[in-house]
């Protein structure tokens, strides 16, 4: 029946923090405990290359899969899919509390009607759950139980959620995994197959480069034009596509400023909207006036970025030459934030 | 070692080797073939405590200016940037601290070293660090004591 179970992945912190480690081994140890979902750990899910164990066992997983991980639930989701492992989103109900605030306020971001969408998802669902939502283990496993019930009821299988019980000393073998070095699975499976860790005994290197969110992207090829690294291509369909991620250049998040419609994450930057933060909450309420202060705008300062990496290549910089016109026309046309910002003046209390 | 230095933080003692410069923002530098390799001061790991995260927001061999934000340090005490310590060329970063960041904690002067650096800056010699460090301690004191009171 293991068929029926649904996956949990938890992706562990780059960050050796214990409160963190502990938070991981708590959800995993009573998931296994528990033994009615099939779990295992993985390294950080960004830093994994295509062919690491730790995502060939993401590409492995057929049915319905949650996958719990220190980042932005939109941004594990489109790590997700550009490696091939796509589903339908699953709604989490645990989420922070500025999500939780621009839904009451209504004030979600709304993708473009033209955005591309995932291709060809298939039917199973993919649940992304951040592990800064919550302190707790608790809360974490009260969500994947809710899940693994409400993908039960769909299969109508009930039984197949009875699941046996570790060992002590498997358990143990689990939550500290031989090292092994040689880049295969080191997987310490228990017998029962109901949890076990992925090659986390072998460094990942840190990685750094762009993630499309589909659901956003209009296919507009403003980011192709615009970086000059050669991170961008286009499949088969003409679709953009992130070709070479390790062209990128570390810290530079310069593509995603210059994206019209917010679609290109970078999971490991400060700013919460270019690592994958839903937009809205307080912060958008508030008016800044960093811009009437001489405060670069996003473009100018994506092309500062692009600068200082060219630069460090040896090669010429380019300001706001290339990769920028067809933007800059698109913006005059319409009303820009100072139009908006003028009219909402009148229209506040002071 | 005989030949360090001592500064005492409150009670505690902490040492700087002779054998090698300083930098005023608590790093340390010593000559690695044609270049130097730079780390944390015992004043920062003292400061610093466990070190539980290292990451760079530059790739190696980057060209930096002084004060340029090079990366982040996530230890029990504290959340900080990292800023180049001088103007120069960040050849190469220790792994090995990447992956295990605790090697900072356990030997900041050899294995936990932070990075290969290629500078003509100018540098302060063991004594004097001291003498920047106990110029600047009261202000420190004041420093972190008033975050802690926020």
């Amino acid at each position: 029946m293991a068929g029926q179970r649904i996956t949990v992945v938890i992706s562990q912190s780059q960050s050796k923090n214990p409160q963190v480690r502990q938070l991981e081994e708590e959800i995993a140890t009573q998931l296994m405990l528990d033994g009615s979902v099939e779990v295992s750990l993985i390294p950080h899910l960004y830093d994994l290359t295509a062919d690491h164990p730790g995502m060939l066992f993401l590409k492995s997983v057929p049915g319905d899969l949650v996958v719990l991980s220190w980042l932005y639930p939109r941004a594990s989701r489109w790590i997700l899919d550009r490696n091939g492992i796509g589903g339908q989103e699953g709604v989490s109900e645990l989420k922070s509390a500025e999500e939780e605030e621009a839904e009451d306020e209504d004030e979600q971001f709304q993708p473009s009607e033209n955005a591309i969408g995932a291709l060809n998802p298939p039917k199973r669902k993919i649940y992304t759950i951040d592990l800064r939502v919550r302190d707790s283990a608790d809360e974490f496993l009260a969500e994947i139980k809710r899940i693994a019930q409400s993908t039960a009821v769909q299969t109508v299988d009930l039984m197949g959620w009875i699941g046996g019980n570790p060992q002590p000393q498997q358990l143990q073998q689990y939550l500290n995994p031989q090292k092994n070095g040689n880049g295969h699975v080191s997987a310490t499976d228990n017998g029962d197959g109901n949890g076990h860790a992925i090659d986390n005994g072998s460094p990942v290197k840190r990685r750094w480069y762009p993630v499309i969110d589909y659901s956003r992207c209009t296919n507009c090829m403003e980011c192709i034009d615009f970086c000059l690294f050669g991170v961008y291509g286009v499949d088969g369909a003409d679709r953009i596509l992130v070709e070479q991620q390790d062209n990128c250049k570390k810290g530079c998040p310069a593509c995603s400023r210059v994206c019209p419609e917010n679609a290109i994450i970078f999971p490991g930057h400060k700013t919460p909207g270019i690592a994958g933060a839903d937009e809205g909450g307080i912060g958008n309420l508030k008016i800044d006036l960093s811009k009437l202060f001489g405060a670069p705008s996003a473009l100018e300062l994506a092309a500062q970025e692009r600068d200082t990496e060219l630069v460090a290549d040896g090669r010429e910089a380019v300001g706001m030459t290339v990769g920028i016109p067809k933007r800059q026309q698109s913006t005059s046309e319409k009303r820009d934030e100072l139009d908006d910002l003028i009219d909402g003046l009148d229209e506040l209390d002071f | 070692m005989s030949g360090d230095l001592i500064f005492m933080m409150g009670i505690f003692e902490v040492r700087f080797p002779s054998d090698r410069n300083y930098f005023e923002s608590h790093l340390w530098l010593q000559r690695s073939g044609e270049n130097y390799r730079v780390g944390f001061t015992a004043y920062s790991v003292r400061l610093l405590q466990d070190v539980y995260f290292l990451d760079w927001a530059i790739d190696p061999d980057t060209v930096v200016r002084k004060k340029q934000e090079i990366g982040e340090v996530e230890s029990s005490k504290a959340l900080s940037t990292l800023y180049a310590p001088a103007d120069g060329r960040i050849v190469a970063f220790n792994d090995a601290v990447l992956d295990d960041p605790s090697v900072i904690n356990t030997d900041n002067y050899g294995a936990g070293w932070l990075f290969e650096f290629a500078t003509d800056a100018q540098t302060l010699t063991p004594t004097e660090y001291l003498e920047h460090l106990a110029a600047g301690w009261e202000s420190t004191q004041r420093m972190i004591k008033g975050q802690m009171n926020e």
